[in-house]
């Protein structure tokens, strides 16, 4: 045995008096101790070792545990000392609480619908399960205008890419391209609907990951005469989604009118799918009726293709960008391979080269988010810097008795981080209210709902827009020296006074720049809607009558001319208010250069169309069902007659595709596509097939002359509703996305100035406070109330006066940048600037004087009498 | 107000507090506990009851002399109090009282010496 005693476990001893309440230490050590000499003499060392680890561990009874477990009750303590602090300091200065909580939590309700609205749109397309490699393939047209890319590719692209690339593990066409559709009638028995259709390759589904219900994806669509509808179609039909497939429906689209069995069901299509439709048909179904489609030189299907896992998409580019031209030698267009999720927000090209799209707004906003948030957040650091002064005392208090920096900028970050949350609780109650309006004005539904990425991406917002406004004031309280303000001479000193002055010459500039774009985009929006397009779009209601032979068509523009109120009625290929017509460079014509190639757009009418749509006649005649070779006769507009550099046109003939036609007209120039393009080259010729019905009423008896045009239109259609819109309606919806940005920007421009004006009348509040004296002293001496408000509205103005200097370039800029876009555009008047200018002037003078006039109207004994 | 009534546990280590008087310590009264009972226990836990009898009122405690094999700490003394010997007394007599309704017991067949 040992000589010397063993000693209790050391470590076992630590874990004790770590857990044990501090009175109980001494008995309860000295009781194991006992114990372990007993055990020692009675049994072995190791006994008594495992004996006192045994009763270490029964002593974790509720009773003998100290109550707070933290090693260090001093840093506890301060934290609690610093909610009390922060808190005190809320409840005390009720009026910069607010101040910071209103500016705060409006930043953040900006800043939180606009994440919603940027997260929304960033994921439209996404949800494909091939996203990364779903591609689609795009053509790039040369013509005397430059490139035009489009979305068409040659019809036999798909089966071509399938069996000449490895790369492609599936293609598929898809007509009509793009995000149009085939609308028609979907009928069972006698219930009959309006149904969107789309006429798709038969790996379909396993290039889009629209999920099937029932059906497989494979083998969905193999078949000509079979269909998959969508379950709320189905739903509509049979009232259930179940025991469908196999059903027949009848389908009354023109050419394609027949009985299709039902093989397979998909779930609706998500609403954030930029394509949306209601059925599929098979390809080959819509090639069999259009036998041109085997051609290379026909563009109508949009090609989507799944590259394989180890392809890469530019080599594949670059391999199909002559495909055309090796398949059809006079083909012109060469193409490449776009990201199909791309098309939602980068889907403009100019010249060939992408230039954006909606990419534009998404940043636009997501930098008027983080303007607002950073001008909320110098609210809060300008007004904890200038309310420095309250808390000098406190400060060096705490700096003699030893209070670090760091301690001291913890707890001023502590205090804003605490106002941040707070104020993120009232911005999501905010959010929550105001989510139906917001919806509304951007035609989304966004919902707030809580998952984790937003909860994270919420925690982070706060934090950095905390840690943001508390950072400045941290830093700048933390850093005076205790002797200075505890002898009360320290006054602020002249640098922060700077930084305070440029905060508020930022907020002011970032809210005049604002002011001057909402100007600007507004006058643009209203330039546009009142812009005379070259044809009337009031009055006109227009409906589609695709399904109708020429025969139909023709009686029933008779009937409805004989109704009362209709003044014309008339129909065409496609709509005015889209930018889907045809284009060909198949015309040639005397006097032509060789090479020379002028690309025309394709518009097919029908009689009456320039009188229904009021369009002007610069020379010649329409045309007329008086004469009986109208077949043969084109109508030019004077931008083609231009750039043809015809002299005379009226009477001379072209060839267009080969076959000679007769010009006997020319219209003047009118807007057929949207108003960021110029007029281009178009003519004009008759058909009859796929049409849009047109018809213009007398003002002001819309809806019995709609009453008794509808009546018409069900006699037709065996009781179909008739689905019409009006084309003025149409035109504003074709600008909805400049007109809620507009709505949109406005909205935020005003709440970025109110959180300006709030900044200011804070800082205004704790100047003349500071001042009082000195305002005391002026009135004793015989100052008026208004040159003491001159002399406190003075320091404001030249802030708010450099402000505007600095905005009125920037602004200027970023309009001019912006207006490029449109061909059509206003000019940047003087008055935009000078208006908004005055405005934010005026404004800030509003804030300022509550304050100072408060200040000059005040008894100087109130303020001098504790001297 | 407390609890007052006696658990199986407390009664008996109030009655090892009265029987080894100025010696009545945790280690002790764990000691005793496990000789008279042949049960053992762990000093945590009759401590912990000394702890709960303490804030009944049944016991008073205080810090006593220290000793070399208990490294020169001191150990805390119990002693009964007045309401302590009480609630002992009512815990003996409600049990006699069971017991003589006991009719085993009323006719002498069990005897454990009390008259």
């Amino acid at each position: 045995m040992n000589d010397h005693k063993p000693i209790p476990p050391k470590l076992a001893e630590r874990f004790l008096l770590w857990f044990i309440r501090n009175d109980l230490a001494e008995e309860v050590l000295g009781d194991l101790d006992e114990k372990f000499y007993q055990t020692f003499e009675k049994k072995s060392a190791y006994r008594a070792r495992l004996n006192y680890w045994y009763q270490v561990i029964s002593y974790l009874r509720p009773f003998a545990i100290r109550k707070s477990r933290s090693i260090n009750s001093n840093y506890i303590f301060m934290i609690r000392h610093n909610f009390l602090i922060t808190f005190r300091g809320f409840k005390r200065y009720k009026a910069s609480f607010f101040i910071n909580m209103i500016g705060l939590s409006t930043g953040l309700v900006c800043a939180l619908l606009i994440y919603l609205w940027v997260n929304d749109e960033l994921t439209v397309d996404k949800f494909h399960e091939k996203d990364d490699r779903l591609y689609q393939v795009m053509q790039n047209f040369e013509s005397s205008f430059g490139i035009n890319t489009i979305e068409w590719t040659p019809a036999p692209l798909a089966k071509t890419l399938m069996d000449e690339m490895p790369e492609v593990e599936y293609a598929v066409p898809v007509y009509p391209p793009a995000s149009y559709t085939f609308n028609s009638v979907v009928a069972i028995d006698n219930k009959r609907l309006k149904a969107r259709a789309k006429y798709a390759g038969k790996d379909y589904f396993n290039v889009f990951s629209y999920r099937l219900i029932h059906g497989d994806r494979d083998q969905v669509l193999h078949d000509k005469n079979s269909v998959v509808i969508s379950d709320e179609l189905a739903l509509n039909l049979f009232r259930t989604t179940e025991n469908i497939v196999g059903k027949t429906i009848t389908w009354e689209q023109g050419e394609f009118a027949g009985d299709y069995a039902i093989s397979g069901v998909f779930e609706k299509i998500p609403a954030n799918s930029s394509i949306q439709f209601d059925m599929v048909f098979n390809y080959e179904l819509y090639t069999s009726k259009h036998l041109e489609l085997q051609n290379w030189s026909y563009n109508d299907p949009c090609t989507y293709i799944i590259l394989r896992d180890d392809a890469r998409a530019e080599v594949l580019s670059n391999k199909v960008a002559d495909l055309t031209k090796t398949h059809d030698p006079n083909a012109e267009g060469s193409l490449f391979l776009r990201k199909y999720s791309d098309q939602h927000l980068y889907g403009n090209y100019e010249n060939g080269v992408n230039t954006g799209g909606r990419i534009a707004y998404v940043i636009l906003f997501s930098v008027i988010a983080i303007f607002i948030l950073l001008i909320a957040c110098i609210n809060f650091m300008n007004l904890s810097t200038a309310r420095a002064s309250r808390r000098f005392k406190e400060i060096g208090i705490k700096k003699s008795i030893g209070a670090k920096r760091s301690t001291l900028a913890v707890q001023y970050l502590g205090e804003s981080l605490i106002m941040a949350f707070l104020s993120l609780i009232a911005a999501l109650l905010i959010v929550q209210f105001l989510l139906p309006q917001f919806n509304q004005i951007t035609g989304k539904q966004l919902a707030l709902g809580l998952d984790s990425s937003l909860l994270l991406s919420l925690c982070c917002i706060t934090l950095v827009t905390g840690l943001l406004a508390g950072s400045y004031p941290a830093l700048h309280l933390s850093g005076f020296h205790p002797i200075k303000i505890l002898k009360g001479n320290a006054s602020t000193s002249s640098a922060s006074l700077w930084v305070r002055k440029g905060l508020v010459v930022f907020q002011f500039t970032a809210s005049v720049i604002l002011i001057i774009l909402v100007l600007v985009v507004s006058n643009q929006m209203a330039f546009i809607q009142s812009k005379n397009l070259g044809y009337e779009k009031d009055n006109v209601v227009y409906f589609n009558a695709d399904s109708w032979n020429s025969g139909e068509l023709e009686t029933f523009l008779n009937e409805v001319s004989t109704v009362r109120g209709v003044i014309n009625a008339s129909a065409m290929k496609g709509n005015l208010t889209v930018n889907d017509h045809n284009s060909t460079a198949g015309i040639t014509w005397e006097g032509q250069l060789a090479g020379e190639e002028v690309k025309f757009t394709d518009l097919v009418v029908d009689f009456d169309f320039f009188e229904t749509m009021g369009i002007e006649v610069a020379s010649g005649r329409t045309f007329s069902r008086n004469f009986s070779t109208e077949d043969s006769k084109i109508i030019f507009n004077e931008a083609a007659v231009k750039s043809m550099g015809l002299i005379d046109p009226v009477g001379q003939s072209v060839k267009l595709w080969g076959r000679e036609r007769q010009i006997i007209g020319v219209v003047k120039d009118f807007h057929f596509e949207s108003l960021y393009e110029s007029v281009k080259p178009c003519f004009f010729r008759l058909g009859d097939k796929s049409m849009n019905i047109l018809i213009k009423i007398k003002a002001g008896t819309a809806i019995e002359t709609i009453a008794e045009i509808q009546d018409l239109y069900q006699k037709k259609s065996q009781g179909m509703a008739l689905d019409y819109q009006f084309l003025d309606e149409a035109f504003q919806r074709l600008y909805a996305s400049e007109q809620r940005v507009s709505i949109l920007s406005r909205y935020f421009a005003g709440i970025a100035i109110i959180i300006s004006c709030l900044g200011l009348f804070g800082l205004a509040a704790f100047t003349a406070e500071r001042r009082l004296k000195e305002i005391g002293v002026r009135k004793v001496m015989g100052a008026g109330e208004l040159s003491i408000i001159t002399l406190l509205s003075n320091d404001f103005t030249k802030i708010v006066f450099i402000a505007i200097s600095i905005a009125l370039p920037v602004a200027y800029l970023l309009a001019k940048n912006w207006l490029e876009a449109f061909a059509h555009r206003i000019d940047l008047e003087w008055w935009f600037f000078i208006g908004a200018g005055a405005l934010a002037l005026i404004i800030a003078w509003l804030t300022v004087s509550i304050q100072t006039i408060k200040a000059a109207r005040l008894n100087p004994v109130i303020c001098l009498k504790d001297e | 107000m407390k609890e007052t009534r006696l658990g199986e546990f407390e009664e008996v280590i109030l009655l090892l507090v009265g029987i080894l008087g100025e010696e009545a310590y945790a280690f002790k009264i764990a000691e005793e506990f496990e000789s008279q009972t042949n049960r053992s226990v762990s000093i945590g836990a009759v401590h912990s009851t000394l702890n709960r009898l303490e804030d009944k009122g049944f016991l008073t405690s205080e810090m006593g002399k220290s000793s070399a094999e208990r490294g020169g700490r001191r150990k805390r003394i119990y002693t009964i109090t007045a309401s302590g010997e009480r609630a002992l007394e009512a815990s003996r007599d409600f049990k006699l009282s069971l017991w003589r309704q006991y009719p085993a017991f009323a006719t002498g067949k069990l005897d454990f010496g009390l008259k």
